[in-house]
């Protein structure tokens, strides 16, 4: 029942090949997936990004959570489709494909939000596959080598560890308020259940700082770090494959002056319009649902 | 069906006097997420006004045990009737007329502007009218003596006391059963003292008490049937003096009986005495043994 609530970003636990390898090493491709999603235009390359990301999935066993924490492409895609079908971020003059009443239909932004939308999916995928096979500690530990400062490091690894706490804390307080007949999901369960969760956060943060500082936080010295992080010949050779790889791409990508090649990816009317119809209509019935249930009583 | 239960037992959740309070039978549970098993096959009943223990170490199913009382988890197999009402057909919110849970962390439920609203928030919740809402919250305020913080924020007030407004806004409901999740945790004496009190009280007045502890003092104290857990199921259902004599029960399932009964066990009990569970107990054995030394000195003899 808590796991309903819970946000699929945190990390599975798990000893597939994935989660063995050494942090640093999918840090450099989820920064390399990052560079070279934003330095393309080629939509084979994003999708294909997209796919070789999603196929890590069955590896490291995470696929089911994975699907779960990509449904929030779901509105994401439908929403920027639809709209770049009415109003296409592109230059005029535009070619006009259908008429939906008041709505013009145009096929020329199409192309771009296919790129904006390829950029998401696959950077999203990657650092969702890399959340979830990382213990945040070992992210901690790989960071601290590259010299990142120390408090900077800690922020972004006790925002990793926190999530799962609070998934449970959330779970608990919804059933704590669900046994005193709390009805609906909607306003009137907002206050019931998100004071506490932002209490218990307060608290739970100032309780935290105070055992820092008795434990030395911010001292000066050598660290040491309670889990070992071991690099291993393969990491290096994930790690260099993946930085050589991605820069390749990048400056291809770049001299080929973003490697664009919306000319020779024609989209039919036909599929304009159906297309339109599908995404406005989802994105419309997210909407509209989420209306009904903030209303529902 | 339901509907009719409805009308009889009203807003309060009073039981028809012909249904058991809780009826399980053969109740399974397994963790949707990584398949662990969490009870493997309970039968329990409690009558109406019974006060019941439920102990066991951490990760024997107590905790599961109780949230399929109130609907908070449906079993995966096996039925469960509470007060008559099946909970699979349930929700959380129905079943909250009839089942009252204390959460251990009071923290997890306290949200409002005062301590008066928190209490008002769950009896509003299944329907009790506005004008007995004050009754209800003014009873309340006198039994956990909560004047003088009626209209504070809940969270500023100490911590015990933070735990009796959690216990009043689920007391207010009046439900027909009552579960306590390790109620005297990081608790100071008086209100461990109250929440004694309560558990009395709410026996006296026909309420159905569950109370899971690790507390075994306060459960030797208040209750009069024990229900031990091991390894997801229930392995033993006496009174408190049986369960806490059982040196072979208590060893298996890593607990340990209160000191006073321990005490009792090692001295008096050997000798023919009583199995303590109080104090006052032991005292009143000792007192009369120490009587009965001055007159039969082959008991000094050793």
């Amino acid at each position: 029942m808590s796991m309903q609530m819970a946000l699929p970003i945190a990390m599975i636990p798990g000893n597939s090949v994935i989660h063995r390898i050494n942090p640093l090493a999918k840090i450099v491709w989820v920064v390399g997936y990052i560079a070279l999603a934003f330095s393309t235009q080629n939509v084979f390359l994003l999708y294909g990004m997209a796919l070789f990301a999603f196929l890590l999935a069955p590896i490291a066993g995470v696929t089911k959570p994975l699907l779960k924490g990509a449904l929030i492409l779901v509105p994401v895609a439908s929403s920027l489709l639809a709209i770049q079908i009415i109003a296409p971020a592109v230059e005029k003059p535009w070619t006009h494909v259908a008429d939906i009443g008041v709505l013009q239909l145009y096929g020329d932004g199409l192309y771009y939000g296919f790129v904006l939308l390829g950029r998401v999916v696959s950077c999203l995928l990657m650092a969702l596959i890399m959340v979830m096979t990382t213990h945040p500690s070992d992210l901690f530990t790989s960071l601290s080598k590259l010299k990142i400062p120390y408090a900077f490091n800690f922020m972004l690894a006790m925002t990793l560890q926190l999530i799962p706490v609070f998934q449970r804390e959330v779970g608990i307080i919804m059933s704590a308020q669900k046994s005193r007949g709390m009805k609906g999901r909607g306003f009137a369960a907002v206050l019931p259940s998100f004071v506490p969760v932002f209490v218990g956060a307060i608290e739970r943060v100032q309780q935290l700082s105070i055992s820092l500082e008795s434990r030395g936080f911010g001292s000066n010295g050598f660290k040491t770090s309670y889990r070992q992080v071991k690099v291993r010949p393969s990491d290096w050779v994930i790690g260099i494959i993946g930085a050589l790889l991605l820069a390749t791409l990048v400056t291809v990508s770049i001299m080929r002056g973003l490697w664009s090649v919306s000319s020779l990816v024609v989209f039919p009317h036909i599929f304009v319009f159906w297309l339109f119809i599908v995404a406005a209509g989802t994105f419309a019935a997210i909407i509209l649902a989420t209306l009904i249930y903030a209303f529902k009583k | 069906m339901s509907n009719s239960a409805t009308a009889t037992q009203g807003v309060t959740g009073q039981p028809r006097a012909s249904e058991r309070a809780v009826d399980i039978r053969d109740a399974h549970y397994v963790y949707p997420t990584g398949n662990v098993v969490a009870l493997g096959g309970v039968d329990l009943r409690v009558e109406h006004g019974e006060i019941l223990g439920i102990i066991g170490q951490n990760g024997s199913g107590k905790t599961t045990l109780t949230k399929l009382f109130n609907g908070l988890l449906k079993p995966t197999s096996g039925k469960i009737l509470i007060n008559g009402i099946d909970t699979s057909t349930q929700t959380v919110q129905q079943m909250a007329a009839h089942v009252g849970y204390v959460f251990q962390n009071p923290n997890h439920q306290l949200f409002a502007r005062s301590i008066e609203e928190e209490l008002k928030f769950g009896p509003r919740n299944i329907g009790v009218p506005e004008d007995e809402l004050d009754e209800r919250v003014a009873q309340a305020v006198e039994f956990f003596g909560l004047k003088d913080y009626i209209a504070e924020h809940p969270y500023r007030v100490s911590f015990p006391i933070r735990k009796l407004v959690g216990i009043a806004s689920i007391v207010t409901m009046r439900p027909s059963i009552l579960i306590f999740d390790e109620p005297s945790t990081g608790q100071d004496h008086n209100t461990t003292h109250i929440i004694n009190g309560l558990m009395r009280r709410l026996r006296d007045e026909g309420t159905t008490v569950i109370c899971v502890s690790h507390d075994m003092p306060l459960l030797a104290d208040v209750v009069k049937r024990v229900i031990v857990m091991k390894d997801t199921r229930i392995i033993a259902d006496a009174s408190p003096r049986e369960v806490f004599a059982d040196k072979a029960l208590m060893a298996r399932t890593n607990l340990q009986a209160p000191q006073i009964t321990e005490i009792a066990l090692n001295t008096v009990v050997p000798r023919g005495g009583h199995v303590a569970l109080t104090p006052e107990e032991l005292a009143a054995d000792i007192s009369t043994r120490i009587r009965g030394t001055a007159v039969t000195p082959s008991s000094t003899a050793r």
